[in-house]
């Protein structure tokens, strides 16, 4: 059994989750478009975190040279209503090798006045979106979690309801995918009360 | 669409080193028939630039257009009739939409649409699938899809 196996094994057994041969959820967001398809494999389902039932799993594939993600699914099917997209994703963080295309969909930067949030992540939306709606979203006590407490490599996309959580470590522990877990509970929870507000 | 940051540096890139193809090998003195070969390379690097710029500007007037549409036009809905796509554009499909529009004002008619989108969007629009839609007051035709 390889090191990501065990890891993934022992999450199963810490946190009751189920494991699956493997899981592809189809080309849902970005980070799954760019995997072409790879679906996640080792894969649990379950509980990621309170009241959020999803999937965790390994996202592994060759855009030129090897990618490997630790990625959280789940569903906030209400989301779609307010923002069909938002995407918050660690600066600098690649995702592919073999991209050389000057124009791509157009999208809007979400400007926040947290240096914190702007120094780690890039958030960005579909445009024609209802800006209030978003800053609500990206409360101070959202902007103040995300600088500060999920790991180091989190990033997560919101697109048409699938959120998708991920870090970007090739060798993951129990103990990290666990805080990938709790991580995308949390977005996928506070998107969630949003929708709800 | 919109230009990003490998687009600007294509730009950069084909109209500074085109410029340069096409002027530095007369003034340091290259021989006649290998200065036109470069010059000739670095002409049509520099249209190749002028190109990219010209598509640039267009797509920020259109998008700032569309963000006036967005923010006058009446709000409605469009419900996709039907949803194909047989090309793509920097691995993003094109999209051929035929819609029902359906506008306080306007009343209901029924359009097609060709849309550029990633992949996760395109995968999305099913017959049935209802999205608002923003139209501009005094031009029924000019509408923004919001995907």
């Amino acid at each position: 059994m390889s090191a990501v196996d065990s890891a993934y094994a022992e999450l199963a057994a810490n946190r009751g989750l189920e494991q699956l041969p493997g899981f592809n959820p189809g080309q849902l967001t970005p980070l799954l478009v760019e995997a072409k398809g790879a679906g996640l494999q080792p894969a649990l389902r379950g509980a990621l975190g309170e009241g959020v039932d999803g999937v965790v799993g390994q996202l592994a594939y060759q855009r030129n040279k090897k990618f490997r993600f630790q990625a959280a699914l789940t569903e906030v099917p209400a989301a779609t209503a307010f923002a069909p997209r938002v995407f918050c994703i660690r600066r600098g963080r690649h995702t592919r090798d073999d991209e050389f295309y000057g124009f791509e969909a157009r999208h809007s930067k979400l400007w926040t006045e947290s240096t914190a949030l702007n120094e780690r992540y890039e958030v960005s939306t579909s445009p024609f979106q209802d800006p209030n709606w978003l800053r609500q979203l990206f409360s101070p006590s959202l902007v103040d979690w995300l600088g500060t407490k999920p790991p180091a490599d989190f990033s997560f996309e919101l697109a048409y309801g699938a959120l998708l959580g991920s870090i970007e470590s090739d060798d993951p522990d129990a103990v990290s995918l666990a805080a990938l877990c709790d991580a995308t509970a949390h977005v996928a929870t506070r998107i969630r009360e949003e929708c709800e507000e | 669409m919109q230009l990003n940051k490998t687009g600007i540096g294509l730009i950069a890139f084909f109209g500074l080193a085109g410029a340069a193809f096409a002027v530095v090998p007369f003034l340091i003195g290259v021989p006649g028939e290998v200065a036109a070969i470069f010059a000739s390379v670095g002409v049509i690097w520099v249209i190749v630039a002028a190109g990219l710029y010209w598509y640039a500007r267009r797509q920020q007037r259109k998008a700032a257009h569309q963000d006036w549409v967005f923010q006058q036009g009446l709000r409605g809905t469009a419900t996709v009739l039907r949803a194909s796509s047989h090309a793509e554009v920097n691995e993003m499909p094109l999209m051929s939409l035929r819609l029902e529009l359906e506008v306080p004002g306007f009343g209901t008619s029924e359009v097609k649409r060709r849309e550029i989108m990633p992949v996760f969007a395109a995968s999305r629009m099913q017959p049935g699938l209802v999205l608002p839609v923003y139209v501009n007051p005094k031009d029924a035709d000019d509408f923004v899809l919001v995907w």
